[in-house]
């Protein structure tokens, strides 16, 4: 029976989202191509995991060993490659997430199998495999098709599919881990969280966010101010944050905070998707762009083409205003 | 410590309208500026840190056309030992797969104690190059590396998990980094650096030169190829607010308060 | 014959483009304008990276290039921002090229290193009150006593008299010789020097970042050792590095209306008039054919002109016709520019009326139009 595998993300004792959206996906693809769609968790103590995927699968490969604890792609690689071997699977699975990335490449490289990386989308036409993808920032989207093989790798975008579960009641298969030996090539040392501001975006109900098209240091004080003049509170785009001009816990998208606000005013931001993650579930989104096909203008309530220079200052102004307060 | 960074010559497309040529398979160039990658930028300025503070070379190479050269050069202005350019029309519609192969073919004989690569391309996004070439090379690697300390034989690294949150990991060297933005500052390039990358030559090889065949690069020898390329669907209809910057903001103001946000 | 840069003027060009764009960004250069304040962090960082440098040699700190290349800087510079650029590019301005050719060895080495690192900063000083373009005699007199020079007099519209550490200063010191220019000499001094006083001249047209002040000097004693060159060929010194200067100023002027003209560029293609991006309209898309038409001219004038200086072919006719016709040039297409921004244009936010603003002094400094066209003529007259 051809199986499609799923890769399960799980770090710090938590299911990540991306394995149930690529669950989802997983088994629509398994119905279609008449295989079986298979959860592969690899872990030390991850029996409650397995009972949770079940639910999602038809089966649930389950692999425990001490040295599994944290994610490591140089002993993932080798349990895993013993897998694919073994199961010969249609296609495998793995969230484009830091984990992924980590892992896919190497992984496909080692077992010569085709890797498509980032897919938004994943289709089968006939035996070929077809996926789409970004380029460009999102500017534009690809439709490419891989390799033709019998066995194929890809890792999906976060967020690309929604969720929907169904009580599968997998049957949870325990397999012996194929480690022999130590792997001492690469270790887990520990998680860390840098240093905080002090400012929780995630709680706040207006945010004014600025990427790129702020240029400069100097123009943060007056969008912070148009921020305040909503009562909000002064987010970014991850290049602010390499900059060094705002400190990392304002950093709304995949590797900084996931954030829904009531409000969210999107200010020289382009859009790319690790951004858009971040806010696009915000109750309404006002984007000031001067490029009119900024990817950020396809997930926007409201749109202005425009410098956003020439902007912040009237509108702070018009709020004021209308607030009755003094400018 | 000898580095190599592997850098690639790519369109800034940040800021810039994006149009889709006439093959519907790429977008159109003209116009567009060319520069080096962004995480690539940060890639070499970690490798010329290190040089400055360890000793030993920085190496940098590139897959691309003759246009490459001014990115090589900047990294020889910057402080890169020498450079190698990979060029040859055989290279032509590569993947990252089929250019980590050609990368590889032409590192495995140099010695190198650090391989640097940026954490992924701003054109193509597949973010594999570096680890597919560390496990072609046969060595460990990590991505997404926010920072690097060394202590003899190994290296220990911050990766960028998500959520703000990082792990630390110990690897062996020799070692593959791919480098995120933010890592540091890159520097500007000095008109003395300028100086000392003219006099630099940079080393082209082709096809012949390297151990692979015609069937190991370009669309023959990669995972990926592209079919056809389109503007992305639109996942909720915008309102454009036109007018002059004062009516836009009023209108703007009487939408938040009109959703009670005052 | 080739037209083109080679591939390090290319790279030197890119690197400066790379700096003034992140560094001289439009907040500072509205700031800078409105504070009449010299940017004292912006010329250091770019000293360092040896863009003020470029034509020092390299003995002593500077990058040892020709005048080409600091053409390219300077254009690059003044395209970004016209006051910024215009600041920084003269915050070392003609000690060093002096010295170089006139100085003594002691003078060199004393001087020129803390210029070209951005360590210190320069002025020149050779206009009066009542000279500007005829400076056949100075009312400034310098008069021996001893081994010390006494000098006398003041001075008038001095590029960074108020910030300078070191000065050089055009002096009468034989009054009574025929014709005057004969009699007079360049004295090196510094700051320090009791008796020397800069005041700060304020609103300016223009370069309001590049700071312009008076100099007085009463009593003013300098040591015999701080004339430059030989005595009583001050003036001659004087005219041929104003040959050379000159060719930067074009630079200047080139770089501001490229500047211009890109903005002006940019507007037309996105502001929408009747419906359609007003670049659609040929009165206006014409003049943007124009603008571009003469920048291209006025730098191809201006590169000629400095290729002859770096060939060793000095040509002071191919010098007054790069800056006369640079300077022109600059100040239609900046106008033409703000006329292309309507209304916008005419407001401080939108840029293009400073470039306007700057580009004045192009057609007035180091000898003005009409002083180069008396310099074309009389070439001419020798030539045909």
């Amino acid at each position: 029976m051809l199986e499609i595998f799923v890769l399960t993300e799980h770090r710090q004792g938590q299911i990540r989202d991306i394995t149930f959206e690529m669950l989802t996906k997983g088994r629509d693809l398994a119905e279609k191509a008449g295989a079986d769609l298979t959860a592969v968790v690899l872990g030390k103590d991850v029996r409650e995991h397995a009972k949770t995927l079940s639910e999602y699968a038809k089966k649930v490969l389950l692999v425990e060993d001490k040295r599994l604890e944290n994610f490591n792609s140089e002993v993932y690689k080798k349990v895993l490659s013993d897998l694919i071997n073994k199961h010969k699977p249609l296609l495998i699975m793995i969230g484009h997430t830091s984990f992924g990335v980590d892992l896919a490449p190497s992984l496909a490289a080692a077992l010569k199998l085709p890797l498509a990386s980032d897919c938004i989308n994943i289709e089968f036409e006939g035996a070929t495999l077809l996926i789409t993808r970004q380029m460009y920032g999102g500017k534009v989207n690809v439709k490419a098709t891989v390799r033709k093989v019998g066995c194929y790798i890809v890792t999906v975008r976060q967020a690309a599919f929604s969720v929907q579960k169904l009580s599968m009641n997998g049957e949870i298969i325990e397999k012996s881990s194929s480690l022999t030996e130590e792997i001492t090539s690469k270790r887990f040392i520990k998680y860390v969280s840098p240093p905080l501001s002090g400012v929780d975006i995630t709680a706040a109900d207006v945010l004014v966010g600025v990427g790129r098209g702020i240029k400069d240091e100097s123009n943060i004080p007056a969008v912070e101010e148009l921020a305040r003049s909503l009562g909000g509170v002064l987010a970014c785009s991850r290049p602010i944050v390499d900059k060094g001009w705002l400190p990392n816990d304002r950093q709304v998208g995949t590797s900084g905070k996931i954030v829904k606000p009531k409000l969210y005013i999107a200010l020289g931001i382009s859009g790319a998707f690790q951004h858009v993650l971040g806010m696009k579930s915000s109750d309404l989104i006002i984007a000031v762009n001067k490029d009119p096909n900024a990817p950020v203008f396809n997930f926007s309530d409201y749109g202005v083409v425009e410098d956003l220079f020439k902007l912040v200052s009237p509108l702070k102004n018009k709020i004021c205003e209308l607030k009755g307060h003094k400018i | 410590m000898d580095v190599i960074v592997c850098v690639k010559h790519v369109p800034e497309t940040a800021e810039a309208e994006i149009k889709i040529d006439s093959t519907g398979k790429a977008v159109e160039k003209i116009g567009l500026v060319f520069d080096i990658n962004e995480s690539d930028d940060y890639a070499l300025e970690e490798a010329i840190r290190i040089k400055e503070k360890l000793g030993g070379t920085v190496t940098a190479l590139t897959v691309g056309s003759g246009d490459a050269d001014s990115t090589l050069r900047k990294c020889l202005a910057r402080g890169a030992d020498q450079a190698i350019r990979l060029t040859d029309v055989k290279f032509n519609g590569s993947d990252s797969y089929a250019t980590a192969k050609i990368l590889h073919s032409a590192i495995k004989g140099l010695s190198f104690d650090l391989i640097l690569t940026g954490a992924l391309a701003s054109d193509d996004g597949y973010t594999m190059v570096g680890p597919i070439l560390a496990e072609l090379l046969g060595i460990p690697h990590a991505t997404m590396v926010k920072n690097i300390e060394f202590s003899d034989d190994v290296v220990k690294v911050n990766r960028e998990l998500e959520g703000g949150v990082e792990e630390i990991v110990e690897v062996k060297l020799p070692v593959a980094l791919s480098v995120q933005t933010g890592i540091n500052e890159p520097r500007y390039v000095s008109i003395l650096g300028i100086k000392k990358a003219m006099r630099k030559e940079i080393k082209v090889l082709g096809l012949v030169d390297i151990d692979l065949s015609e069937n190991d690069v370009g669309e023959a020898g990669s995972w990926i190829v592209i079919e056809k390329m389109f503007v992305p669907p639109v996942e909720k209809q915008t309102e454009f607010i036109k007018g002059t910057p004062e009516e836009v903001a009023a209108k703007i103001a009487e939408i938040i308060k009109s959703r009670g946000l005052m | 014959m080739h037209f083109e840069l080679d591939e390090e003027q290319k790279e030197i060009k890119r690197a400066v483009k790379e700096f003034c764009e992140k560094e001289f960004t439009p907040e500072l250069a509205l700031e800078f304008d409105e504070k009449e304040e010299f940017p004292t962090e912006l010329y250091k960082k770019a000293a360092k990276l040896g863009f003020t440098s470029m034509r020092i040699h390299e003995d002593y700190d500077g990058q040892g290039y020709g005048l080409l290349e600091d053409c390219i800087v300077v254009e690059e510079m003044c395209r970004v921002d016209p006051g910024l650029g215009a600041a920084v590019s003269l915050g070392n301005l003609m000690v060093p090229d002096i010295l170089l050719k006139h100085g003594t060895e002691e003078q060199k080495k004393k001087y020129i290193p803390p210029l070209a690192k951005g360590d210190a900063i320069s002025a020149a000083a050779f206009s009066e009150p009542e000279h500007g373009s005829d400076i056949t005699r100075m009312d400034t007199t310098a008069a021996k006593s001893g081994n010390e020079w006494i000098i006398n007099g003041s001075k008038e519209f001095i590029t960074n008299a108020p910030l300078a550490d070191v000065f050089i200063v055009l002096c009468q010191t034989d009054p009574n010789v025929t014709p005057s220019h004969r009699g007079q000499s360049i004295f090196i001094m510094e700051k320090v020097t009791p008796g020397l006083e800069a005041t700060k001249l304020k609103g300016k047209m223009g370069i309001r970042p590049c700071i312009t002040g008076s100099l007085s000097l009463s009593d003013v004693k300098v040591n015999e050792n701080n004339v430059v060159g030989e005595l009583n060929k001050g003036f001659y010194y004087t005219l041929a590095l104003f040959d050379e200067t000159r060719i930067t100023v074009a630079a200047q002027a080139v770089g501001m209306a490229q500047g211009a003209f890109e903005r002006a560029f940019q507007y037309a293609k996105t502001r929408k008039q009747f419906g359609s991006p007003i670049i659609k309209f040929q009165g206006i898309s014409f003049k943007l054919a124009d603008m571009a038409v003469k920048i291209e001219a006025a730098r191809m004038l201006t590169h000629k002109a400095a290729w002859l200086f770096d060939q060793g072919r000095l040509d002071p006719m191919a010098t007054s016709m790069a800056k006369v016709f640079a300077g022109r040039v600059a100040m239609e297409v900046t106008d033409e520019a703000i006329q292309i921004y309507g209304g916008y244009g005419y407001l401080a936010d939108y840029h293009v009326e400073r470039f306007h603003r700057c580009a004045k002094i192009t057609e007035i400094y180091e000898g003005t139009s009409e002083m180069q066209k008396l310099t074309i003529i009389n070439q001419l007259l020798k030539r045909m």
